[in-house]
């Protein structure tokens, strides 16, 4: 074996630091770190305007294209909720709105909701921009595939939109693109829509695979010293463990996308039954519809989780700092966190407990689902422990944690009426199930969006949002989303069914039609509020003050970069070197009430801190 | 098989025999494969001699070929561990075609 | 591949070891490259992406009433006169075995540096892997020219047609990937791309001989699809 082998084999000690801990006086071996194990990550520096803000390597700037490339597909999910709002509450009043047209909306606001707007927001936006800072590491490990993963996400939306402005319009078959009606004439879309959707959902895979595989890599083998798994922030755990669902689900979702679309092009009858139309036998026979809702839900219910545990690691992180106290039971919120994500593949056909499958499936995954609320309400009581006597400030980031926790309590429990069959029968395909998901993954991770945009737009743009203009936008949001979905679980209740384009005159429309109205104006303020934030960045950019390093007095790695807002390369000439958890807050003895993981522990020898 | 590599300055590369071992095996257990279609066993002889000869195989090219017998647990286990929801996918949907061919042959074949 | 030899930190062997390298900082596959990690993470995930396609022909093949065709009298070859079963995909299953074979010694040469060797082996698989998709090929048109079609055949469920192209032109796909990748490769292995750490085309990052090895995983991948494939969709 040649020398150079024993090289590329025997890993060289890189430190970017003296490895005795320096600090005179102190034990030698109390700071001590064992030295880099892997060498410097060997970054491209970019120089034209091209490659540094366009088709650009650097995770950061990745990460704030998926963000705006996400909030402008979001948008476009509002407008399109408005619209269907419109007609619900005010029949007719839209002259334009047909049934074709409302389907359309429905299914093109659920899917973009979905997956282009939570999934690429948590995932590529905050994930992307967040996980290198906070482990410690300059960039993902493979820049390049991570570029490409945006644009690849790029075109995904591209041809989602295009979707709009073919003959027959998009897709109008619902989110879950049910067959056989999804691709059979007389649904609205079934042409070309249908064919756009599921090539940019599988456009959409392919590129998200790029991404999930760097945010995995970089978490498992590019942390930097001292930074354990259990040391990580856990807005990390709950995007690396939403990347592994994501890893692991889209796959179900690539391949019935494929199935279907060669049941549409080919005329192959995966899932299409024998269908009788107007009195005649149609090509396809013998395939399963149902086939199809198992694959789809076994993509579906972890792409609820993957919106759902980035959302809960990075509230855990924001109610931890701006409470000042440490998060409480952290190894029980990771291995909830984990727990939650291992369970959430046995789960899935809780969404099919009407379709007709084996009966006794509904006992198994009844089951599995009350299994699964465990680790979650473990979850709910640390955030609650982790707020009790702690010095709470109740700035506009709490006020959306608060909002979250209770939001998401409410969804949650509404989750256990349709996780059991018999209770799910009468209430499935109605607006209860409408109101259970909106509160539980649409608005809940909606609030935690909020609150990170608040927190961490200081470490992005290095100028802190308006106080004032943030309180005003989360009140309204609050009450506004509690004034739509809370009456939408009695209309559940009297049974008013979801997907109808209009109610006309059956009887649910005597009591249900206040109701309606009263959500839709609802829905046009909060819709509306949310366009504060973008007056508000706007303004911030412009005449914001400035924010300084660490405005929050956080301990985590992303405030203790070189610059602020980082550079590329993120922590200048040395990595920094960890020597506890990110929750060290008010540690009695301290000098401030915070200790930054970077704090050797000679620093810090008469608190009590804990051992991390 | 037995070739552990615990010392530390043969830990890269085995030697070749052991690669020509497997291929040889691979081929052996292809033929024995291919020959439970010649000679046309049926039933559960078939299909259990399918799998075990698939699994070896299987087990043989992930093993040395892709390494995975020197590799450590940590990377073994994140690698084997997530077969679990595809093993639990399997068994249900099993358990779903045939009751769904029960419902075929009962509605359009019996007629209900 | 092996235990790595880590300045400062001492493997433990099993469970504890797996414990231990899980608790520790910086990496969690200790002397894993991150690229190999990738690759099996990718692998991993392309496995369910096969497991669904497989999933979904288990239920369609269980659950349709009509009669499923024999597999070993459809893709039966007549050698001599006799008709033989299987032979072609026999023949298909050795090929890529044995390409298997040899990017598997490929990867011990490349670690050992063996320009030469591991340059002549790579290629040598991406000539097994062409010759296996030209034989998928003319496969697929001996059962065209036999009426078989996506969606309809003339032996029995229609859906043998449909689940057939389907599974084996994914397969096939991922094999016509790896082949152009393992051409590349050997260009690159040839021009010593490897040894002197030329930067790639794209990526701009240094040529290593782990990329060797990359490859080979992908490749093995391919052939373990195909080993589950021949298993359940010819001899079933």
């Amino acid at each position: 074996m040649s020398e150079e082998f024993n090289d590329n084999k025997t890993i060289q000690a890189q430190s970017s630091e003296v490895m005795t801990g320096g600090a005179a006086g102190a034990t030698p071996d109390m700071d001590y770190v064992r030295p880099a194990e892997i060498p410097e990550q060997d970054l491209y520096h970019a120089h034209s305007f091209i490659t540094k803000w366009v088709f650009c390597q650097d995770a950061k700037v990745i990460g704030v294209q998926y963000f705006l490339l996400a909030t402008f597909t979001g948008i476009v999910g509002l407008i399109l909720s408005w619209l269907m709002r419109l007609q619900l509450g005010f029949p007719g009043l839209a002259g334009f709105m047909t049934a074709e047209h409302y389907y359309q909306f429905v299914t093109m606001h659920g899917m973009i909701m979905v997956v282009y707007f939570l999934t690429a927001l948590f995932l590529g936006g905050f994930g992307n921009y967040l996980i290198p800072l906070m482990v410690g590491a300059r960039d993902m490990v493979f820049p390049y595939v991570n570029m490409i993963s945006f644009w690849m996400f790029f075109i995904a939306v591209a041809v989602l939109m295009a979707s709009f402005f073919v003959p027959g319009g998009p897709t109008g078959a619902g989110w879950t693109l049910y067959p056989p009606q999804t691709i059979l004439e007389g649904t609205p879309g079934s042409g070309m829509g249908i064919l756009l959707m599921l090539i940019s959902l599988s456009l959409f895979v392919i590129g998200f695979t790029m991404g999930g595989l760097n945010y995995m890599i970089t978490v498992l083998q590019a942390r930097t010293r001292g930074m354990t798994l259990m040391r990580m922030p856990l807005t990390v755990w709950g995007i690396f463990t939403a990347t592994v669902l994501a890893m692991l689900a889209f796959p179900a979702l690539l391949v019935s996308a494929i199935m279907m679309t060669l049941d549409k092009v080919l005329g192959t009858s995966f899932f299409m039954p024998t269908i009788l139309k107007a009195g005649e036998v149609l090509e396809y026979g013998g395939g399963s519809p149902i086939l199809f809702q198992h694959l789809f839900w076994f993509f579906g219910h972890p792409e609820v989780y993957i919106v759902a545990l980035p959302a809960f690691g990075i509230v855990s992180d924001l109610i931890s700092v701006h409470a000042r106290k440490n998060i409480f039971g952290y190894r029980m919120m990771v291995w909830a966190i984990v727990g939650i994500g291992a369970l959430s593949f046995f789960v899935w056909a809780h969404h099919m407990y009407v379709s007709g499958m084996n009966p006794w499936f509904g006992f198994f995954f009844a089951t599995t689902t009350l299994i699964i609320a465990v680790p979650t309400a473990m979850k709910v009581y640390n955030w609650i422990l982790t707020l009790w006597r702690g010095n709470i400030r109740i700035n506009t980031v709490m006020l959306w944690c608060l909002g979250f926790i209770v939001t998401f309590v409410n969804g949650g429990i509404t989750g256990i009426f349709l996780g059991n069959v018999s209770v799910d029968v009468p209430l499935s395909d109605t607006y209860f199930v409408i109101a259970h998901f909106h509160m539980v993954m649409g608005i809940a991770p909606l609030m935690v969006i909020m609150g990170a945009v608040y927190h961490w737009f200081p470490l992005v743009a290095g100028r802190m949002l308006d106080e004032t203009l943030g309180k005003w936008h989360f009140w309204i949001t609050f009450l506004g989303a509690y004034s739509i979905y809370f009456p939408m679980h009695y209309l559940g209740f009297i049974g008013v069914p979801r997907r109808y384009f209009e109610m006309y005159d059956s009887p649910y429309m005597t009591s249900a039609v206040g109701m309606n109205e009263f959500i839709s104006l609802a829905a046009f303020i909060v819709g509306a509020a949310q366009f504060i934030l973008i007056f508000n960045i706007i303004k911030t950019l412009k005449t914001g003050k400035a924010a300084g390093q660490n405005p929050w007095k956080a301990n985590s790695l992303e405030w203790y970069t070189s610059t602020v807002p980082p550079e590329h390369g993120n922590f200048g000439d040395r990595l920094p070197v960890v020597h506890r958890w990110p929750y060290d807050f008010s540690v009695p003895g301290a000098k401030d009430d915070f200790i930054p993981q970077t704090t050797p522990p000679s620093e810090v020898v008469h608190t009590e801190v804990e051992k991390t | 098989m037995t070739e552990t590599n615990n010392n530390k300055e043969q830990a890269s590369t085995h030697k070749i025999g052991i690669y020509l071992w497997i291929w040889g095996l691979l081929f052996v257990l292809s033929f024995f494969s291919y020959m439970v279609d010649w000679y046309q066993f049926q039933g559960i002889l078939r299909w259990s001699l399918i799998l075990f000869f698939m699994f070896l195989k299987a087990g043989l090219i992930m093993a040395f070929f892709m390494h995975l017998f020197w590799e450590r647990y940590a990377l073994v286990n994140v690698l084997l561990w997530p077969m679990t929801a595809i093993a639990c996918f399997i068994f249900l949907m099993v358990a779903e075609f045939e009751y769904l061919l029960f419902s075929r042959l009962f509605y359009f074949v019996v007629g209900g | 591949m092996s235990d790595p030899n880590i300045q400062g930190y001492e493997l433990k062997p099993g469970f504890r070891g797996m414990a231990k390298d899980t608790g520790s900082d910086q990496t969690m596959f200790k002397g894993v490259h991150w690229g190999k990690a990738m690759m099996w993470i990718f692998l991993l995930s392309d496995t369910f992406v096969f497991s669904c396609f497989l999933i979904s022909y288990m239920k369609g093949r269980g659950s349709t009433p009509e009669e499923w065709p024999n597999p070993s009298e459809v893709f039966a070859l007549d050698a001599f006169g006799v008709p033989v079963p299987l032979l072609l995909i026999a023949i298909m299953t050795f090929v890529l075995i044995t390409s298997s074979g040899t990017m598997a010694i490929a990867v011990k040469y490349g670690y050992e540096k063996n320009r030469k060797m591991c340059g002549w082996l790579v290629l040598a698989t991406a000539i097994g892997g062409l010759t296996f998709v030209g034989m998928q090929a003319f496969e697929w048109s001996k059962l065209i020219h036999e009426g078989v079609r996506p969606w309809e055949n003339p032996f029995g469920a229609p859906q043998f047609g449909s689940f057939f192209f389907m599974i084996t032109g994914f397969h096939g796909t991922h094999v016509s990937i790896g082949v152009i990748f393992l051409f590349i490769y050997a260009y690159k292995v040839f021009a010593g791309h490897y040894d002197t750490g030329k930067r790639g085309w794209f990526t701009s990052m240094k040529g290593d001989y782990v990329e060797i090895e990359i490859l080979g995983l992908y490749w093995h991948f391919v052939d373990l699809v195909w080993v589950f494939i021949f298993a359940f969709f010819y001899l079933w």
